[in-house]
């Protein structure tokens, strides 16, 4: 525990940061007409690339799925994932074991420290 | 200790022994039906410390006899104990007809394999 | 005699949804038009009638509701206390139970929509009632009994909802694990009223708040509620039946079962600040529920992120997110007894409750939306799914400002709360905070996940049918409420969550 010396009351208010929101838009517009108007659409351009090439097959198709998102984070942590999941085995017998072993860490807790 | 406090300790133990009994049936036993029965091993344990609580030597059940009415004792740990049979039953024959149900759509009422919400 | 109708209130909030429930099986005997209006009256009259509890409590003061009494405040509480029914009209009640309604009423419109194509209709409306008057009365009581009541109330009608749809195997499954966990969870706080009774012979939470006074058999009656209802209120490492009901049951009362857990953690505040933490000693309490907060927060968080299934998603969410309002109210707590309650304390408690109140109605605008999307696709899986926003604009909209409140990102209402909980939690202890900001930065990741695989993306065309008009009216009432609390917090936190936050930590009426 830490003391600063004053006590935190805070201040926010969501209608002026709404308010900043709607000027911040506003600007943004503003910026958005300075830009060319004269700019045409290639028949290419909006598409999605990969590296710079177009990627094979029909790009109407292409989408990100649940797994692919995060890939890189969950094989990162993958030990601190693993048991996790696999902790969640499905069995009534488990779901049980948790609530007990839980109740016997608590009791202990609070006739140790009480 | 002697023998006669044991002999008043008797309900309590048997209580602790019900609970233990079963919370283990629970924990241990694969079998869906065995594992509702442990639950009702334990709804009458605690029934039965609900029972016993309400006991008091040398005073009367709480019904219409000629007693004095000093001499009963609180009629809420009887009244407690109905109740908790009436929801024992309600809720023993639900877990029974999910049981039924599942042996229809998995064909097993092992826990082992009983087990498609995982993860 | 003059009769009362703001007094009598707790009475009806319990009695409409009881007496409706059994109305409208019979009601379907008539026509199915006249039981669908049955049941809509029932859930607007309960929510009518929170409204004059709400209304009464806040501007005339609590009251107990003595069942029975021939007078409904009684002046002689004590000889009342022993045989009567009595309910604990105050503004933590009313905090709750307008919790409650706002998600009742939403899921039940939803209702109508939703289970359109279903069989045994009747029944359904019967046990959504059901449930609404055990959630309602497990806040509303003022004795234990009572309590374990509404608790087994609660328990049969919820998992008779979860299995509802009995032709899946896996409904069932979910329903049999909640049912097991919870039957237990009710035969241990029997257990536990039963060991309060022998010592002090009274079951009431006014006069046990004056009664226990720590002894050994309070310290095991204390460590079994704790964890019961924690275990009820889907709290890690208890929360595993939590992913499996909410994503088995019927999609349109999946938030209304997550509201049964949000009522138990409702309780465990209750019994820990009014009946028994406080006596034992409110630091360990409230220390064991900022261990279990902390734990819920990350597990519930972090298991959401390897999700690929929509619902189960946001399961895992309102499971971390349990876990903020455990670690709020546990600092206020566990510092109740010390001067730094008025410096911080306090203001996690307003943080957590209010947190508890906005949690209730943005996680059900997130289920109900994603249930939207399960419904027209007939696809749950994040690897299949995409490309919604195409043929669902407004779904897309109510499930970008659900998504953004529940990942707490300013303005909408869960920053205002979990912004509150930041700054109270920070003093306590700064490794609480940063957890909370952690947390709250990987709920950001994880419903950007779900709303990027499901809406954004190249039309795939996976919509079959239109989203029926009742389920938009029921996410766009629930938008209403999230977007009333994002504009007003102010309002909220002074007019409803500091009431309670007294009334919770004051003595009883």
């Amino acid at each position: 525990m830490i003391d600063i010396g004053i006590v935190l009351e805070g201040i926010w208010s969501p209608i002026v940061f709404i308010l900043v929101i709607i000027l911040a838009s506003i600007v943004a517009y503003w910026l958005y007409r300075m830009g060319n108007s004269q700019y045409e659409k290639t028949e290419h351009s909006g598409d999605p690339f990969i590296s710079g090439n177009r990627p094979p097959g029909d790009i109407r198709k292409i989408h990100v799925g649940g797994d692919n998102l995060f890939w890189g984070l969950t094989k990162a942590l993958k030990d601190y994932f693993d048991p996790l999941i696999e902790g969640h085995t499905g069995k009534l017998n488990d779901y049980m074991y948790w609530v007990v072993v839980t109740l016997a860490v608590v009791l202990v807790y609070i006739y140790l420290v009480v | 200790m002697s023998w006669e406090s044991l002999l008043l300790m008797m309900p309590y133990i048997t209580v602790v022994l019900l609970m233990v009994i079963g919370l283990f049936t629970v924990l241990f036993k694969k079998n869906l039906i065995k594992i509702i029965m442990g639950i009702t091993i334990m709804q009458n344990g605690a029934n039965l410390f609900l029972v016993s609580l309400a006991y008091r030597s040398g005073e009367y059940a709480p019904i219409f006899t000629s007693a004095e009415s000093t001499d009963m004792v609180m009629p809420t740990p009887h009244a407690l104990t109905l109740t908790s049979i009436v929801i024992g039953l309600a809720t023993t024959a639900l877990m029974l007809s999910f049981t039924i149900m599942i042996k229809r759509h998995y064909g097993s009422i092992n826990t082992e394999d009983v087990r498609r919400c995982k993860e | 005699m003059n009769f009362d109708i703001f007094v009598h209130s707790p009475a009806f909030i319990l009695g409409i949804p009881l007496l409706f429930a059994f109305l409208t099986p019979l009601v379907n005997r008539l026509s199915e038009q006249l039981r669908n209006v049955v049941f809509g009256i029932g859930l607007v009259l309960t929510a009518f009638f929170v409204g004059l509890m709400s209304y009464q409590v806040l501007t005339e003061g609590s009251w107990l509701y003595v069942f029975g009494a021939n007078q409904p405040e009684p002046q002689n509480l004590l000889s009342y206390f022993y045989f009567r029914i009595t309910f604990v009209a105050d503004s933590f009640a009313v905090l709750a139970t307008i919790t409650i309604s706002i998600t009742a009423v939403a899921a039940g419109i939803y209702s109508y929509g939703f289970m359109k194509d279903e069989t045994g209709l009747n029944k359904f409306y019967t046990l959504f009632l059901l449930t609404l008057a055990g959630v309602n009365g497990m806040v509303l009581t003022g004795d234990l009994f009572n309590l374990f009541v509404w608790f087994e109330v609660t328990s049969v009608a919820s998992c008779a909802l979860v299995a509802f749809r009995n032709y899946r195997g896996r409904s069932v499954e979910a329903a049999l694990k909640y049912m097991v966990l919870s039957t237990v969870g009710g035969l241990l706080v029997l257990f536990s009223i039963g060991l309060m009774y022998g010592q002090y012979g009274v079951l009431n939470y006014a006069l046990l708040t004056q009664s226990i006074s720590g002894t050994f058999i309070d310290k095991l009656a204390l460590g079994l509620l704790v964890v019961i209802f924690a275990m009820k209120a889907s709290s890690a490492p208890m929360h595993m039946w939590a992913p499996d009901a909410y994503s088995e049951a019927p999609g349109s009362v999946t938030p209304f079962i997550a509201i049964t857990s949000l009522g138990s953690l409702f309780v465990l505040f209750r019994l820990l600040f009014g009946v028994i933490g406080v006596n034992v000693d409110p630091s360990v309490s409230g220390t064991l529920l900022i261990i279990l907060g902390v734990l819920s927060m990350i597990v519930g968080v972090t298991m959401a992120l390897v999700q690929t299934d929509l619902k189960r998603l946001i399961a895992y969410l309102s499971v971390s997110q349990v876990g903020y309002m455990m670690m709020a109210v546990g600092v206020g707590l566990a510092t109740l007894n010390s001067a730094d309650y008025q410096n911080f304390g306090t203001l996690a408690m307003k943080g957590g409750l209010f947190h508890m109140i906005n949690d209730g109605v943005y996680k059900a605008l997130l289920f109900l939306s994603a249930v939207a999307v399960v419904h027209v696709t007939d696809i749950r899986s994040l690897n299949k799914l995409g490309g919604l926003a195409h043929d669902m604009p407004y779904t897309t909209v109510f499930f970008l400002i659900g998504a953004l409140s529940i990942a707490g990102i300013p303005p909408l209402s869960g920053f205002s709360s979990k912004l509150l909980i930041y700054q109270s939690v920070y003093l306590y202890s700064p490794v609480l905070a940063i957890v909370a900001l952690v947390v709250s930065i990987i709920t950001l990741a994880v419903v950007g996940k779900a709303f990027f695989n499901a809406f954004l993306g190249p039309d795939q065309g996976l919509a079959e049918k239109k989203v029926p008009s009742s389920m938009l009216f029921g996410m766009g009432l629930l938008t209403v409420v999230v977007i009333i609390f994002t504009l007003f917090p102010n309002l909220i936190v002074s007019e409803i969550v500091s009431p309670a936050v007294k009334a919770l930590v004051g003595v009883m009426p």
